[in-house]
């Protein structure tokens, strides 16, 4: 079982480091080998919507930079976590700059979901997707408009389960491991069946 | 009181003149110009500029509203539109807003449902709390690729809802009102039957495939997990 952590902390921000330290643990104690990226780090080029990615290089992007490694480690691994600042309700712009930059990942081409137009599948497989988000304090609006994210991006990156939850700034690491713990145990069950 | 400046922010990454954002947007923005306001019009590739993100800044502390106008990206914001409006709220929270303003986010998609477009609304209504914006509203629109950069008087007939939709939002845009709820359900409707859309997109995509000698490897899977069959 693999696990990709895409930490979209931003540069100066230590906000997120209790819960990348508690989650990796909570990973790594159930078993997962735990890959993770610090996306502020890296250089990365941000989507310019060329589309090039479905219809002249298919299925990767014509920007040769760090993009391609995280697409092939998305691809490699079981579980992807979105780890990130909750910003207006969605991703922090280091993770959407990465984001962005999957969408290689599905075809070009519509089908049809619950009634609803996606694009299909590109891949026989793809990874669960986990969105975990820390919010300075409680935000009922932020908190669900995230949620809903990470449901509606499970729909179009075809993740085959996810979950999100969203941890508070100054959650200690205990407390981030005792509320991750459920989460990890879903996916872990779901690998392991 | 009447609406006296705008600014509209293009969140497409496209070249100038390309995007159905800044198609939608200029339409706005000229109804409101031909009311009597004064608008100016900011890119997102840009905004990332010393000198282009200090005008950026300066144009929307001596604005009344802010227009918005964006491609969806993965169900939400751009990364550039992200950036842009986390450098904006950073700088209200430090100075506070100079005089009341308001938000209008103009969001489309290349899925022929405007659905699509209700969480990137949602993140744009819940920037405008915090940075103290006040919602004028969220216009979402399904099937964008239709315009592709062309004017919506060159698009004709599939894009007359949308005309009609942006008309309304400009006459109460401009008396300092929230955009009325017929204008949102306007800007919704299809411009085409959804399945001539899909249809349409399909071929459009293997066409382009074609040009470019990729026809047969629309399918390739460059990062294929050994794991897979």
């Amino acid at each position: 079982m693999r696990a990709l952590v895409l930490n979209g902390a931003k540069s100066g921000d230590d906000d997120l480091r209790a819960a990348e330290a508690a989650l990796e643990r909570e990973l790594a104690a159930a078993g997962w080998e735990v890959g993770a990226v610090l996306l502020h780090r890296i250089m990365l080029a941000w989507c310019t919507g060329c589309f090039e990615c479905w219809t002249k290089t298919p299925g990767e992007c014509k920007t040769k930079d760090s993009a391609g490694d995280i697409a092939r480690a998305m691809m490699a691994s079981d579980l992807t976590v979105f780890l990130t600042p909750v910003t207006f309700g969605g991703y922090s712009s280091p993770l959407k700059k990465a984001l962005d930059r999957l969408i290689c990942l599905v075809s070009p081409f519509f089908q049809r979901i619950d009634g609803e137009v996606h694009h299909r599948k590109r891949y026989d497989r793809y990874p669960s997707l986990l969105g975990v988000g820390v919010l300075d304090e409680p935000d009922g609006e932020e908190e669900r408009i995230f949620s809903t994210l990470v449901e509606r991006n499970a729909i179009n990156v075809h993740a085959p389960d996810h979950a999100s939850l969203v941890l508070y700034h100054g959650t200690g690491r205990e407390t981030a491991e005792t509320l991750l713990r459920p989460f990890v145990e879903r996916f872990t069950v779901r690998e392991s069946a | 009181m009447s609406l006296e400046r705008a600014t509209l922010f293009v969140g497409s990454a496209r070249p100038t003149g390309e995007s159905t954002s800044e198609t939608l947007g200029r339409y706005l923005v000229d109804r409101l110009e031909g009311a009597g306001a004064k608008a100016s019009i900011h890119r997102a590739s840009h905004a990332r500029k010393g000198t282009a993100e200090r005008e950026l800044m300066a144009s929307l502390d001596d604005s009344d509203l802010f227009v918005l106008s964006t491609p969806l990206y993965v169900d939400s914001l751009p990364y550039l539109v992200t950036d842009a409006l986390e450098r904006i709220v950073a700088r209200r929270e430090f100075r506070g807003p100079d005089r009341p303003t308001g938000l209008l986010a103009i969001v489309n998609c290349g899925f022929p449902e405007a659905d699509h477009t209700a969480t990137a609304i949602d993140i744009c209504r819940a920037f405008a709390r915090r940075a103290g914006y006040a919602w004028r509203g969220g216009l979402g629109l399904g099937g964008g690729e239709l315009i592709a950069g062309r004017p919506l008087d060159e698009v004709g007939w599939p894009a007359r809802h949308a005309r009609e939709a942006l008309d309304l939002a400009a006459k109460a845009l401009f008396e300092g009102r929230r955009v009325p709820e017929r204008a949102i359900e306007l800007m919704a409707r299809p411009m085409i039957p959804h399945r001539l859309y899909t249809l349409v997109g399909d071929m459009r995509w293997r066409r382009t495939a074609r040009r470019h000698g990729v026809g047969r490897r629309l399918d390739h899977r460059p990062y294929e997990s050994p794991l897979e069959g």
